[in-house]
């Protein structure tokens, strides 16, 4: 489509009514002009004057496709390889997302601080991550600062260091992100949705502490030897460039640069399914439940994907759309619930979902269900597909303005095998899209009735209530079956012996990097009837907090009380327990929103059996500690009215120096909560606590009394 | 239009292929030339257009020539209130069908206030210039103000005002504390918030929102810009058609400003209960914005406290330790034409006192003054500012609002073409210059913040 004679190429319809359109606006005599009472109609859609793009293969296999824009003097470029995620080995995933973030720390003769510093003294930025397909580095710089940009970026793939104190540093921060994206309900739902839509695929698979551990620098340097390789990649440069000087920078900066990354190994494409099976994930205490469910599509480029579009912003692409508005707005049931359509190299997918309160994860789901039935089975309305048409077409070219926009934008088609054409003629094809082709795209790649579901939240709650809406297994978060006997929370006591325990108060200095930031303190005293426990937090600018736990003779805890300010917004926990119930408020720091405060209601079964997550350090000095020594055992939280498992397990033995003292301590991991917590206790009697860390952190509190 | 890249074969084009020790001080290559067209109605309103029909969105942005320096004694928080007034519907536009009718046509909008205007705009695909352009003169010539919508509205800002003054640690400081460095009785117009007092905003009444929308709500006061892909002839059609109808306003009164630099050392404590340990705020006065001085008064905020190698964040934070972060802002609400603001914020360790805090900030300020700063200082922050620029420049938004800035702040749009070159013409020399003129303790007001209840 041509536009520099300024004609417009279309149907003569198109070109009347502009004319006509253009005739009447025509300044004429102000005083004649009405103001419209109702919003002007669209105008038609000029034809998109994307820039043009030309391509070339170096002599080394690296496929190069220019977009000339010569506005403004900025360059984007991108490098991509098929190294995602999808090729981590069994048992080590994470692989690539780990190289790709190693590969600015440190690379030909700069540190990772060297790196840093060259790229952002110019005003630019580099960047490097893998998704499920593709591993991608994104430079943004000035057009004089572009040789740089090729020249470090081509350190980045050629001769990255790998300096073993970065892969750890790495390994460090990606097993804290992953503690806390493992302790929220909504990751663990899309977890257990990749696996039940790609069975033995290995899409199906994502990272877990272990497997994080598991991989090595040698793994690392493997990855990157095999997987970055010119033959097959493809970089995208958009701005101020042309082929020729693209061409040239590209030869110079990535020469002596050969090879061809292994080809993928054929891989079974997962199995069709013919019946709807929800996956419970038991989260024992859950106020809510997270509800996905998903189905299997096509590979990329199938001719239906503009329909589908259509339909998926219908059914659940915004606000205005039909989730939105019946599980939300009608029915209350929700914050929010959604559809979205994933690109896979492989089989794509399908996905609505909704976040609701437990008590109506039943009715939710079901509705749910419906409605993606209802998209494909009822004729569309035509006030329906023309807002979503205009919503969608409408949009498109605000995601496409600036050179980074535009180098993804092509770069994603090209990968994707989405059409030669497909950036260009994105907003013609999908203004196309009939009534029934929606309705036909939603038939057959939106599967109410052979779906796979996920729901995560309380079993003991809701699993006989969704039993009957499809046939139902329930698996813990880690995807350990479970049988519906298991739902029924049975506690398992931590065996410590009251009369070991320590009545004193120890203080702890809190320390980060070698600076002390704060002040713990932690007493344990007698009372008339049992035990009252103390613990006082102030760390620096964030946190000053006091607990208070009353408990009976044997520490089952009779009230929970805790009052702070977390960077400045006030916390409080309000728990009473009496007759087998646990019943309060608390409003604390919520993990899954840093810094905002999550408020909850607690009114829920507790037993005598379950530790209050606040005493498990007062007990500490009561238990049989020896090497092997490990106990599973329920906690209850007063800060969430939930229930978990616990671990206490000896990792080791050392020799640890404290202000408070020196001695050989056992080392112990505290696992099951949103942290992995280590304690170092005295091996000899009483068995003090000396030394805390929160694993992933570099928090510690070494007791000074 | 665009130079060619012959200068890579240039000594200087292999001096960054073998790569320098520092930014090597780069010939400026240009951001794009925005062409432009400026006139007025006859009812007064400004429109300036900037068609590029190599873009396929269109930017209908807004100024109106109003904000918190416009506002009287008794009656603060006015024009950010009347910002949330209209989102509220019109005669023609219910309420909530606004963000309706944007959202359909795939747009994205949103508005905000400063002291010295308050903007309101819509990106939209080009096709939908008129939907943008219906929407500003349909909200300009007929807002439904309601005691309903006003309420409702009054109590939002509150709550606003709330959730980010009065319940974050040292947001008190920066958005109320620090107006205290121009002098309530001959700056009343910069020595207040831009989101008033909680008094102020429950004194209000209905009669006083009327007056004051049409005071300043109408054609006569405000500036209409496009950028984009538009044809210049169409949209001077539909703005005639929509905003010629809409009769002009009276003028609103001059903003009286006086404020003498150099009076002295001001320091005062200030409690804030939601802090936790003690932080400091020291503010300088600088000049009105197209002030010669700007760009190196901007240059040397960046140096001073901006990013990891600033100069406060390696001397008080890495090496020093007395605070766990220190930052520099120039003007943060936005730039004026009164007097501005050069501040840092600086927050402590546990267990240091504001008063060391104090000093570890005064010693870096004058370090600055007396020695000066580097050239790979500089090149630093000019490439990062240029950078900036030039970024921001490839939207119709940013183009649009830098047009508008230019006109209201520096008298001419044209100044978007030329401004940023005296940025990339400041030397080491100028900004000692305004370091040791500008960052004085004579010139200053201190709050000394403390964690205790006000």
């Amino acid at each position: 489509m041509s536009r520099t004679d300024g004609r417009m190429v279309g149907r003569s319809v198109t070109l009347n009514a502009r004319t006509l359109a253009f005739l009447l606006v025509v300044p004429v005599a102000a005083a004649a002009q009405e103001f419209p009472k109702t919003p002007p109609p669209p105008a038609p859609v000029r034809p998109a004057p994307f820039p043009p793009f030309q391509e070339a293969t170096l002599p080394n296999g690296l496929r190069l496709l220019v977009v000339e824009n010569r506005k403004e003097p900025v360059v984007s470029v991108s490098l991509s390889f098929t190294a995602g995620s999808v090729l981590d080995p069994a048992g080590k995933e994470g692989l690539a997302g780990m190289t790709a973030s190693l590969l600015s720390k440190g690379a030909g003769k700069r540190t990772a601080d060297q790196f840093a510093e060259a790229i952002e003294s110019t005003g630019g930025s580099l960047s490097a991550g893998a998704g499920s397909d593709f591993l991608t580095l994104n430079a943004n710089v000035m057009t004089p600062s572009l040789p740089l940009a090729f020249e470090l970026m081509a350190d980045a793939v050629i001769r990255p260091t790998f300096p073993e104190a970065e892969v750890e540093l790495l390994r460090t921060q990606t097993l804290s992100g992953l503690q806390v994206q493992l302790s929220q309900p909504g990751a663990l739902a899309d977890i257990a949705l990749q696996q039940a839509l790609y069975g033995a695929h290995p899409y199906s698979r994502s990272p877990v502490p272990a497997s994080v551990r598991a991989i090595t620098r040698a793994d690392i340097v493997a990855f990157h030897r095999a997987r970055l390789r010119p033959s097959g990649a493809l970089m995208v440069v958009a701005g101020d460039v042309s082929l020729a000087e693209a061409r040239r920078l590209a030869t110079q900066a990535f020469r002596g640069w050969l090879g061809t990354p292994p080809a993928a190994a054929a891989v079974k494409p997962p199995a069709a399914r013919t019946a709807s099976e929800i996956v419970l994930v038991h989260r024992p205490g859950s106020v809510q439940s997270n509800i996905l469910v998903g189905n299997l599509t096509t590979p990329p480029g199938d001719p239906r994907q503009y329909a589908a579009a259509v339909a998926n912003r219908i059914l659940g692409g915004g606000s205005d759309s039909r989730l939105f508005l019946i599980l939300r707005e009608q029915k209350g049931w929700t914050y929010g619930a959604y559809s979205g359509l994933s690109r896979r190299k492989g089989l794509g997918h399908f996905t609505a979902s909704a976040e609701v309160r437990t008590e109506v994860t039943d009715s939710a789901l079901v509705e749910l269900l419906a409605q993606v039935r209802r998209i494909g089975r009822e004729p569309l309305p035509a006030g329906d597909l023309e807002a979503a048409k205009g919503s969608l077409v409408g949009s498109y070219p605000l995601a496409v303005e600036t050179a980074e926009q535009v180098a993804g934008a092509v770069a994603n088609a090209r990968l994707y095998g989405l059409g030669a054409d497909y950036v260009q003629n994105y907003r013609v094809r999908l203004s196309e899209v009939t009534a029934a082709q929606v309705e036909s795209a939603a038939r057959s790649l939106m599967q109410a009735d052979a779906a796979a579901i996920v729901v995560v939240g309380d079993g003991a709650k809701i699993y006989d209530r969704i039993k009957g809406i499809a046939p139902t297994r329930i698996v813990d978060p880690d995807g350990k079956p479970l049988t519906p006997a298991d739902l029924v929370a049975r506690a398992a006591a931590l065996p410590f012996d009251v009369k070991a325990l320590v009545v004193k108060s120890d203080s702890f200095g809190i320390m980060v990097q070698g600076n002390q930031l704060g002040a713990m303190t932690a007493s344990l005293e007698p009372t008339a009837d049992g035990f009252r426990y103390v613990e006082t937090t102030n760390i620096a600018a964030f946190v000053q907090q006091r607990t208070e736990v009353t408990a009976d003779q044997a520490l089952a805890p009779r009230e929970v009380k805790q009052t702070g300010k977390v960077q400045g917004q006030e916390t409080r926990i309000d728990v009473v327990f009496a007759g087998g119930r646990a019943k309060g408020t608390a409003v604390t720091p919520d993990p899954e929103k840093p810094g905002t405060l999550k408020s909850v209601t607690i009114d829920t079964t507790w037993s005598p059996e379950l530790l209050e997550e606040n005493l498990v350090q007062a007990v500490l000095p009561g238990l049989a500690w020896n090497e092997q020594a490990k106990w599973t055992f329920s906690v209850f939280s007063a800060a969430s009215g939930e229930t978990r498992q616990s671990t206490l397990a000896v990792t080791g033995k050392e020799s640890v120096t404290v202000p408070a003292g020196s001695g050989d301590a056992w080392k112990v991991d505290l696992t099951g909560g949103p942290q992995v917590v280590q304690f170092w206790v005295s091996v000899t009697a009483p068995h003090r606590l000396m030394k805390v860390a929160i694993a992933g952190t570099p928090i510690e509190m070494h007791r000074i009394r | 239009m665009r130079t060619s890249t012959r200068w890579l074969f240039t000594p200087l084009g292999c001096a960054i292929l073998a790569g320098l020790a520092f930014p090597p001080a780069i010939p400026a290559q240009d951001p794009g030339r925005i062409n432009f067209e400026r006139y007025t109605l006859p009812n007064g309103l400004t429109v300036i257009l900037a068609p590029d029909r190599t873009t396929q969105v269109v930017a209908v942005n807004v100024w109106y020539d109003v904000g918190s320096r416009n506002e009287v004694r008794g009656r603060t928080g006015f024009a950010h209130l009347f910002e949330h007034m209209m989102f509220q519907g019109s005669a023609n536009v219910k309420k909530g069908e606004y963000m309706q009718l944007v959202e359909r046509a795939g747009g994205e909008f949103n508005g905000s206030t400063a002291e010295d205007r308050t903007n309101y705009f819509q990106v939209l695909p080009s096709n939908r210039l008129n939907l943008g352009l219906w929407l500003e003169a349909e909200r300009m010539r007929s807002l439904a103000i309601t005691k309903d919508n006003f309420e409702n509205q009054r109590e939002t800002v509150k709550e606003e005002r709330r959730l980010k003054v009065d319940n974050q640690p040292y947001s008190g400081a920066l958005f109320e504390g620090m107006y205290a460095l121009a002098d309530s009785a001959t700056c009343f117009p910069y020595s207040h918030s831009v989101i008033g007092s909680m008094d102020d905003l429950n004194a209000a009444q209905v009669p006083d929102v009327q007056a004051f929308f049409d005071l300043y709500y109408a054609p006569n006061n405000a500036i209409l810009t496009l950028t984009g892909d538009f044809d210049a002839a169409e949209a001077k059609g539909l703005i005639e058609q929509y905003f010629g109808g809409i009769t002009r306003g009276k003028e609103p009164p001059p903003v009286a400003c006086s404020q003498p630099f150099g009076t002295g050392k001001s320091s005062r404590p200030w409690p804030d209960s939601k802090a936790t340990v003690p932080g400091v705020l020291v503010a300088y006065r600088v000049p009105e914005y197209r002030h010669g001085d700007t760009p190196a008064l901007d240059l040397l905020a960046t140096i001073l406290g901006q990013g990891e190698s600033s100069r406060l964040n390696r001397a008080v934070v890495r090496d020093q330790k007395l605070a766990q972060g220190a930052i520099t802002l120039m003007n943060p609400a936005g730039p004026r034409r009164g007097p501005g603001v050069f501040l840092a914020l600086g927050i402590a360790n546990s267990g240091v006192s504001a008063d060391s805090l104090e000093r570890g900030l005064s010693e870096v300020f004058g370090t600055i003054a007396r020695e000066g700063i580097s050239e790979a200082e500089l090149s630093k922050a000019k490439n990062a500012y240029r950078s900036r620029v030039i970024l921001e420049r490839q939207q119709a938004l940013y183009r649009a609002e830098a047009l508008q800035a230019a006109n209201l702040f520096l008298g001419d749009p044209d100044a978007v073409n030329t401004a940023w070159r005296r940025t990339m013409d400041v030397t080491v020399a100028d900004v000692k210059r305004v370091a040791a003129e500008y960052l004085r303790a004579d010139n200053s007001l201190t709050l000394l913040i403390t964690a205790e209840a006000r």
